[in-house]
C-alpha cells in the first residue's frame, strides 16, 4: 500500500512566558512511499524522524497536513485502527509476558469479519440481499498458527517460552518485529531498530529485516541516522534536516547526485571532503588546480564550496591537486589516507585500495570528475555542478 | 582487619538495637512466654506454671476455671462469637475493595493531564489528618441524625448506624467505609509512584497492538504494577487483621448494644490488659501471629507466578 504524506507539519509549542520558542520538528513534509518498498528516513539526531514515524503510526497528532494510506485519509484515525506494525527504538516488549504472549497479544485484540453461514453452509443474507457479515475474535488455534508462522519467519521459535529479559538484544529485536508483523499490518514502521546492537549483529539483523521485508512485501518505513544502514538496505531514502526534507530518491542516485552540501556531507563514510574553491570560465578550481570542467551548462564565475568524495581522489604523479599526507590507516581491503590541503575546510580523507604505494609527505593527486561537486555558498548551499 | 573494628559498627548500631530490644524483642519474647503461663498476674509478675490451656480458653474450647463446679465455669466466647468473624469480615471486605478503589483512583489521577498535582494533594489529605478527628467526622456522618441518614431520608434513632441499638451489619458497613477511606491515601501514593515508573512506550505499544483501555489496564498496567500491588496487599492484610483503632475511633466502644458485637481480635487483646488476663491476650496474639504468618506466606507463594519484578 502506498503511503503519501502531504504538507505534514508538527510543531511542539514552546512557552512564550519562559521564552522557549516553538519546535518545528517536521516542516511541510511531502513524501510518497511506494507500495511494497523499504523506505528509509535518514537524518541526524533531532531532525524529526521519530516524530514523522509517530505521526504515521498515529501516536502523535500532526499540527497540519495529511497522511494517506492508499486512497484512505488516515490523518484523524486512531493508531489501533490504522493497521500498522511498529518496532520501537528500544523494542518496548511487554516484560511480564513470554515471547509467545508478546507476539500473540496484537492478535487477541484483532477482530475478523466473517460471512454468517446457515446450517447448510450457505451465506445468510441481510435485508438488502447482501451476505451478512459478523465480526469475531480469532480462536486460540488461529492465533497459535499465526504466532508460529511469524516466529518461523524471524527465527525465534526456540525462545517462545522465554521472557524478554532472557533474550539478547538481537533476539528481542526479532521478537519486536514478530509482534509487529503477526497481524499482517498494512505498513511496518521501524524506529532505529538496530541502534542497540553491536556492529556484527547490526549487519546481520539489517540483512534479516531486508529479507523479511522482501518475503512479506509489506510497505516498510525504516528510521535511522546511520547513512550506511539506510543506503545498504532501502529501496528509497529521504534525507531530512531540522524537520525539512532535503532530498529523496534511490540511495545510489542520492549519493551520486546530492542536492546540497548537507546531503553530500551526510552520506558516505568517510565523509566527503570540502574545499574553498571557485568557478572560473565554467571550470571548477581549488586554488590554481582545475579539478573539473563543467560541460552540461554554463555558470557565472563565483566562489563555491567544492566537495570531493574520498574515493574520488587518486594519488598520481601527474595529478593537479597537491596534498600533504599526515597519516595512512590500513583497513584490510582499503587504505584511508588522511591529508591536508591549504584550502580544505577540515582534514581530508581519501580511500584507495590496499596495493597503492603511498608514503607520508607531499604528493599530488588526480580528481575523478564524477566524484567532484560544486556547492553554492548561498541559501541552502545547493549543488550547482 | 574488618573483624578488628567490628565493635565500632556495633557501637553505631547500639541506639537502635537497644530501642528495639526494649520495645520489640523483649515484648515479643514475653508475649510468647506469657501465652504459655497459667494464671499469669502482670502486676505481681507471677504465674501458676506452664500450660496450653490459654489457647483453648481464648477459642472458647475450655472453661476459664476448670476446677470450679460446672455451673460456675466461665467460657470466653466473645472471641469466637464476635472478634474472629468481625476481623475476618473487615479483612476480606476492606482489603480487596480498598486496593481496587485505590488502583482506580491512582490510574485515574495518572491519566488526567491538568491539575494532577492538586488532586494528588487532595487525595493525600486523609493520610496526614489526625485519626481521632477523622473518627469524629465519621461519627457526625453516621450519626442517627447525621448526613448519611439525611441523604437516605431515614432520620431518627431507629435508623442508627453506629449509635446504641444499631444492628451489627449497619455498624459494620460504616466501619468498613471508614477503614477503606482512611487506608486509601497510602495505597494511592504507592500506586502512583509505581505508575510513574512504567515506561510510556508500553502504552504506545498497546495502542499499536489495538488493545482497548480496559485490556491495557488488565494486561499492561496491573502486571507492571504487580510488585506494588503485592506490597500493598500484604501490608493491608496485616493491618486489617490487626484492626482495632478504627473501632475505637468510630464507635468508642466494642459494641452497638449490650454485647461486644463490634469486637475485633486486637480489641480483645487490649481488653485483657485491663482485666489482668494478659495470658489470654498473649495466647490470642500468638494465634493471630500464626494466622498472619501463614497468610503472608500463602500470598508470597501465590504471587511467585504472578508478580513481575
Ligand atoms: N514532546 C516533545 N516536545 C517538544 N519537543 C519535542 C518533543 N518531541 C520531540 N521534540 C523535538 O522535536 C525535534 C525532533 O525530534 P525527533 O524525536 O523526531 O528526532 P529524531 O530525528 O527521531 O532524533 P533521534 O535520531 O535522536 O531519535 C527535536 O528537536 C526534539 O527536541
Ligand atoms: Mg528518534
Amino acid at each position: 500500500m502506498e503511503i503519501r504524506l502531504k504538507h505534514l507539519t508538527k510543531i511542539f509549542p514552546g512557552n512564550p512566558k519562559k521564552n522557549i520558542p516553538d519546535t518545528h520538528a517536521v516542516e511541510d513534509l511531502n513524501l510518497t512511499i511506494p507500495d511494497g518498498k523499504l523506505y528509509a528516513l535518514l537524518g541526524p539526531s533531532g531532525c524529526g524522524k521519530s516524530t514523522t514515524l509517530n505521526m504515521i503510526a498515529g501516536l502523535s497528532e500532526p499540527s497540519s497536513g495529511e497522511i494517506w494510506f492508499g486512497d484512505e485519509d488516515v490523518t484523524d484515525l486512531s493508531p489501533e485502527k490504522r493497521g500498522i506494525g511498529l518496532v520501537f527504538q528500544n523494542y518496548a516488549l511487554y516484560p511480564h509476558m513470554t515471547v509467545y504472549k508478546n507476539v500473540a497479544f496484537p492478535l487477541t485484540n484483532l477482530r475478523v469479519e466473517e460471512k454468517v453461514k446457515d446450517a447448510n453452509g450457505n451465506d445468510v443474507l441481510d435485508e438488502e440481499g447482501k451476505p451478512l457479515v459478523k465480526k469475531r475474535k480469532l480462536t486460540k488455534i488461529e492465533i497459535d498458527k499465526l504466532v508460529r508462522e511469524t516466529s518461523k519467519i524471524v527465527q525465534i521459535e526456540e525462545y517462545l517460552w522465554r521472557k524478554p529479559s532472557q533474550l539478547s538484544g538481537g533476539q528481542q529485536q526479532r521478537v519486536a518485529i514478530a509482534r509487529a508483523l503477526v497481524k499482517h499490518p498494512r505498513v511496518l514502521l521501524l524506529d532505529e531498530p538496530l541502534s542497540n546492537l553491536d556492529a556484527r549483529l547490526r549487519l546481520q539483523t539489517r540483512e534479516e529485516i531486508r529479507r523479511i521485508q522482501k518475503s512479506t512485501g509489506i510497505t516498510t518505513i525504516f528510521v535511522t541516522h546511520d547513512q550506511e544502514e539506510a543506503m545498504s538496505i532501502s529501496d528509497e531514502i529521504v534525507v531530512m534536516k531540522l524537520g525539512v526534507e532535503q532530498q529523496a530518491g534511490i540511495p545510489q542516485e542520492v549519493y551520486n547526485e546530492p542536492a546540497n552540501r548537507f546531503v553530500a556531507n551526510f552520506l558516505g563514510t568517510p565523509p566527503i571532503n570540502f574545499f574553498h574553491g571557485e568557478i572560473r570560465g565554467n571550470k571548477i578550481y581549488i586554488g590554481d588546480a582545475m579539478v573539473k570542467e563543467i560541460t552540461d551548462k554554463t555558470l557565472p564565475d563565483q566562489k563555491v564550496t567544492v566537495g570531493i568524495r574520498p574515493e574520488g581522489i587518486v594519488p598520481s604523479e601527474k595529478g593537479v591537486l597537491p596534498f600533504h599526507i599526515d597519516q595512512i590507516i590500513t583497513q584490510g581491503r582499503d587504505i584511508i589516507i588522511q591529508g591536508d590541503h591549504p584550502l580544505e575546510t577540515r582534514p581530508c580523507k581519501f580511500v584507495v585500495d590496499a596495493f597503492t604505494d603511498v608514503k607520508v609527505g607531499d604528493i599530488h593527486c588526480e580528481v575523478k570528475p564524477h566524484k567532484c561537486f560544486a556547492f553554492s555558498l548561498e541559501g541552502n548551499e545547493e549543488r550547482i555542478a | 582487619m574488618i573483624k578488628k573494628n567490628n565493635w565500632k559498627g556495633w557501637l553505631y548500631l547500639a541506639p537502635i538495637i537497644i530501642l528495639m530490644a526494649v520495645f520489640t524483642f523483649y515484648p515479643l519474647i514475653s508475649t510468647f512466654s506469657i501465652a504459655f503461663m497459667k494464671d499469669y498476674d502482670y502486676i505481681k509478675q507471677t504465674s501458676a506454671g506452664f500450660t496450653f490451656d490459654n489457647f483453648a480458653i481464648v477459642l472458647g474450647l475450655a472453661p476459664t476455671n476448670p476446677e470450679a463446679p460446672v455451673e460456675l465455669q466461665g467460657y470466653v466466647t466473645d472471641v469466637v462469637r464476635y472478634a474472629i468473624p468481625n476481623t475476618a469480615i473487615i479483612t476480606f471486605v476492606t482489603v480487596p475493595l480498598s486496593i481496587i478503589i485505590a488502583l482506580a483512583i491512582a490510574v485515574g489521577l495518572n491519566s488526567i493531564p491538568k491539575f494532577q498535582k492538586i488532586f494528588q494533594t487532595i487525595f493525600f489529605i486523609p493520610y496526614v489528618t489526625n485519626s481521632i478527628a477523622v473518627g469524629m467526622v465519621f461519627a457526625v456522618l453516621f450519626d442517627y441524625n447525621g448526613i448519611v441518614n439525611f441523604l437516605l431520608g431515614t432520620m431518627g434513632r431507629e435508623y442508627a448506624w453506629i449509635d446504641l441499638g444499631a444492628p451489627t451489619w449497619k455498624a459494620m458497613i460504616a466501619l468498613c467505609i471508614y477503614i477503606i477511606w482512611s487506608s486509601l491515601p497510602f495505597k494511592i501514593l504507592i500506586f502512583l509512584s509505581g505508575l510513574a515508573g512504567i515506561d510510556k512506550q508500553y502504552y504506545d505499544a498497546a495502542k499499536i497492538d489495538s488493545a482497548g483501555k480496559f485490556k491495557t489496564l488488565m494486561h499492561v498496567t496491573v502486571p507492571l504494577l504487580s510488585p506494588q500491588i503485592l506490597y500493598v496487599m500484604i501490608t493491608s492484610f496485616i493491618g486489617a487483621f490487626k484492626e482495632y483503632d478504627s473501632v475505637v475511633g468510630l464507635l468508642g466502644k466494642p459494641g452497638t448494644d449490650a454485647t461486644k458485637n463490634m469486637y475485633t481480635v486486637v480489641y480483645y487483646i487490649y481488653d485483657t490488659i485491663s482485666q489482668n488476663n494478659v495470658h489470654y491476650g498473649s495466647a490470642a496474639a500468638v494465634l493471630l501471629f500464626v494466622v498472619i504468618l501463614a497468610f503472608t506466606g500463602i500470598q508470597f507463594w501465590v504471587s511467585k507466578k504472578r508478580v513481575h519484578y
